[in-house]
């Protein structure tokens, strides 16, 4: 484990980060602090990036590193900079960026990324597509120096609130779906002209994180696209990739964001001594489908950390390559479901009706309203178990109708069923 | 990505070790030799039990002194490197049994004992089975009924033992039983005056059980394990490991299994295509896949803690037995169901994995039971805090 090529071996690189996480990083029992402020005390100590090549504001170390250094934070007791914001831009857009972008794109936009100055959201699916993701048809037209942005994207995470946007377009209607693609950076300034970006109201009548947004012919510089012109859908797979890392909590995706740990004082449905309790109150603790649904959670929740090791375990070993964040992803998703189930069977009539006008949305009923989400958003279950079986175990694909035909004439097609 | 072990750090000890039994078990006992043993009344060959020995099946938990000893000094992930290729090549003999009891006697027992049984179980020359269950077949501390009496003529056990794998192979058995109403276990001879064993089979190709029943069968002192109702610890110790152990075949048997059948189904061809072009059952073999890959995870973490004497290792004995049992089982099942018609004959080799993965599921255990104590004691912990 030790540095091969000059890099620091990992104990000198471990007392040093214990020395500085101890002095520097404030204690999860302190009042929590602002991410991007957190964030900001990483970059400006060299800590932010850690895998990030020290020319563009990273630390130049590796993967283990990054990991060594939240899993000491973690140890300690500190804490480090949370939220998803941060984990999109840093865990997923940061990657991607770095692995497709030209040196003077890296050298624009990475040092601000790992800083939390500019924070990054992706762009990548439309109202008429959500999992097949490559046959967007949000349009990208090149004049001059510049280049033309129309169409509309939906389900991005936070993009009121951030301000870089990593959009997928098509910039060739005549080449088969997948090679007609392009990733483009768009600003996400409510300033910007031609742009709109509007909330999502979440099933549950809330404005959630999702966003829609609507380009109307923006105008953007040549030395935005990340990667050549129509090799957008290979950027899209790194991207997706880091994606389901970056919610395994594997890979770049490994910056401490502890999904077991929610926000102090947030509901959380199915917390196993909750529903012990809750069941108990309610005389239903002495039947068995209530018991055996309460133990199922508490076994998931032991599981999943012990999977999300032993893959961690085999990316250091080798022994596992590849697409196994789809594994994770589907394995946390599909359990997050059956805790509200268990959290519903559990509370009975108590768990979607209650007392007064108010609204009450901390309650199980309203998390069912919502729990689909985990295996929907970051690539549907579906998508997740095709990865599996033809990536991972490499499994014959379905035939496709799509195959060789240009995307207009996929559109020409689709016409006639619609 | 099948085939991966369930420990991904192994030494080079370790590797060689899991080797020479995958080569051993495919050489000696491949499945033509299963099924040629399910027509055999013991379900093994006892010159073939003495290779194994030789090979360290019976060795890792025995005292050193005895002629035992391990690989790595972990002693429950050593044997998991081994059940885990027992699993995978269904192989036969009394391996769960013999260590238990091997362990237990090494643990607790005196040097007496130690020195009349250890040398010959570490040799495979003899077998010495454990008989804990009753016949409602529960393996939980309180379902014992069998009692040990002090009598005028010393200690008297009574009672009957059902579920003992191994039975009618065995000379001896380690015995849990109530004295004073507290749990006690002696090493009985089968032999002796007030035992009669009464054979049975099992759905297992080769796995043979047995009820013993004991009607005032005298127990020595010396042979008493451990101190007189005070087996407790002992005894929760002696089904963490077995519970270890089973889950780590089990994680065997599936990956196995899914292995030939995924085999099978990329060459299968229906409708002009692969069946496995199919997303219907490529969908269920990623499903399978995720439950693998958590269940070696969780039979290697149980493994070390029971190594380790960890605190939570009975919390997470439930917890793998519930997750992994019911997973291989239906794992196999499935693949039953993807292999086809040929799936259900005698001529398809599934049908041994199916026997073995239904034999393991229930034995030590049902998953359901499993999740029932594991609420249990999460309730306890609740009702602690509230």
């Amino acid at each position: 484990m030790s540095g091969a090529s000059g890099t620091e071996a990992l104990s000198e690189f471990r007392r040093r980060c214990q020395n500085w996480i101890a002095a520097n990083l404030p204690p999860k029992s302190a009042p929590a602090e602002d991410p991007v402020a957190l964030q900001r005390l990483l970059f400006d100590s060299g800590y932010a990036g850690i895998p990030f090549p020290e020319e563009y504001g990273g630390a130049g170390l590796t993967l283990e590193h990054q990991q060594a250094f939240y899993d000491l934070a973690h140890e300690l007791g500190r804490q480090v900079p949370s939220g998803v914001a941060l984990m999109v831009s840093v865990g997923m857009l940061g990657p991607t960026i770095l692995e497709h972008g030209s040196h003077e794109v890296k050298s624009r936009f990475l040092p601000g990324l790992l800083r939390g100055d500019d924070l990054w959201i992706q762009l990548l699916s439309e109202p008429r597509g959500g999992s097949d993701m490559a046959g967007a048809r949000t349009r990208l037209v090149r004049d001059g120096d510049s280049y033309v942005l129309t169409g509309s994207k939906m389900w991005s995470t936070g993009a009121h609130q951030s301000d870089y946007g990593l959009c997928l377009a098509r910039t060739d209607w005549e080449a088969p779906k997948h090679r007609g693609l392009s990733m483009i950076a768009v600003p996400l300034a409510p300033t910007t002209p031609g742009l709109v970006v509007q909330q999502t109201r979440s099933a549950d009548g809330t404005m959630g994180e999702f966003c829609e947004e609507f380009f109307d012919d923006i105008v953007l510089p040549s030395e935005n696209l990340i990667g050549e012109e129509n090799i957008g859908w290979a950027v899209a797979q790194t991207l997706l990739f880091h994606e389901r890392n970056a919610v395994a909590n594997v890979g770049y995706g490994y910056i401490g964001w502890d999904q077991s740990e929610s926000p102090a004082g947030a509901y959380e449905p199915g917390r196993v001594s909750d529903l012990i309790g809750i069941a108990r109150q309610r005389g239903v603790d002495q039947n068995s489908s209530v018991r055996q649904l309460i133990a199922d959670v508490f076994i998931e929740e032991a599981v999943l950390p012990l999977s999300s090791a032993r893959v961690m375990t085999g990316m250091a070993l080798g022994t596992h390559e590849g697409q196994w964040g789809s594994l994770l992803k589907l394995q946390e998703s599909e359990a997050a479901i059956e805790r509200v189930r268990a959290a519903l069977a559990a509370c009975g009539a108590e768990g979607v009706i209650w007392e007064g006008d108010d609204i009450e949305l901390d309650n199980p009923g309203t998390s069912w309203l919502l729990a689909r989400g985990g295996t929907l958003a970051g690539g549907s279950s579906e998508m997740q178990r095709n990865i599996i079986s033809e990536r991972l175990l490499g499994l014959p694909r379905e035939p496709s109708v799509e195959r060789g035909l240009s995307f207009n004439e996929v559109l020409r097609r689709q016409e006639s069923f619609e | 990505m099948l085939g991966l072990p369930v420990q991904l750090q192994m030494s080079d000890e370790q590797e060689a070790f899991r080797e020479a039994i995958r080569r051993f078990i495919e050489t000696e006992v491949p499945l033509s030799k299963v099924r040629d043993l399910y027509g055999v009344a013991e379900g093994f060959e006892s010159a073939w039990w003495q290779e194994a020995a030789r090979l360290g099946w019976t060795s890792l938990f025995a005292d050193e002194r005895y002629g035992g000893g391990s690989l790595s000094g972990g002693r429950v992930r050593d044997a998991v490197i081994l059940a885990e290729e027992i699993g995978r090549g269904l192989a036969p003999g009394p391996f769960l049994p013999v260590n238990i009891v091997a362990a237990a006697i090494s643990r607790g027992g005196s040097d007496e004992i130690k020195t009349e049984l250890l040398p010959a179980l570490v040799a495979g020359e003899a077998v010495a089975v454990w008989a804990f269950a009753e016949r409602a077949g529960r393996w939980t501390l309180n379902g014992l009924e069998a009692a040990i009496d002090r009598t005028g003529d010393g200690l008297l056990l009574t009672g009957a033992k059902h579920y003992v794998e191994a039975a009618d192979n065995a000379s001896h058995a380690l015995v849990a039983a109530l004295c004073d109403g507290l749990p006690t276990q002696a090493i009985v001879r089968l032999d002796g005056p007030g035992v009669a064993v009464r054979r049975g089979r099992s759905i297992d190709m080769t796995r043979r059980f047995g009820t013993i029943c004991f009607e005032n069968a005298p127990v020595e002192p010396a042979w008493v394990v451990g101190e007189v109702g005070q087996a407790a610890e002992a005894l929760h110790q002696q089904l963490h490991i077995a519970v270890a152990l089973q889950c780590a075949e089990l994680v065997g048997v599936a990956d196995r299994t899914l292995d030939f059948t995924i085999e099978y189904g990329r060459d299968r061809f229906a409708f002009g295509r692969p069946i496995l072009s199919f997303q219907e059952l490529k969908h269920r073999i990623a499903d399978m896949v995720q439950w693998l890959e958590a269940s070696k995870a969780l039979a290697g973490a149980l493994a070390e803690a029971v190594d380790e004497g960890d605190a939570d290792a009975g919390r997470l004995a439930h917890t793998a037995k519930a997750y992994i049992g019911d997973k291989a089982a239906r794992i196999v099942d499935d693949c039953v169901q993807i292999t086809g018609g040929i799936g259900v004959t005698w001529e398809h080799d599934i049908h041994m994995y199916n026997r073995r993965a239904a034999l393991l599921r229930a034995l030590y255990g049902s998953p359901e039971e499993h999740k029932e104590e594991l609420y249990c004691l999460l309730e306890a912990t609740v009702g602690a805090s509230t």
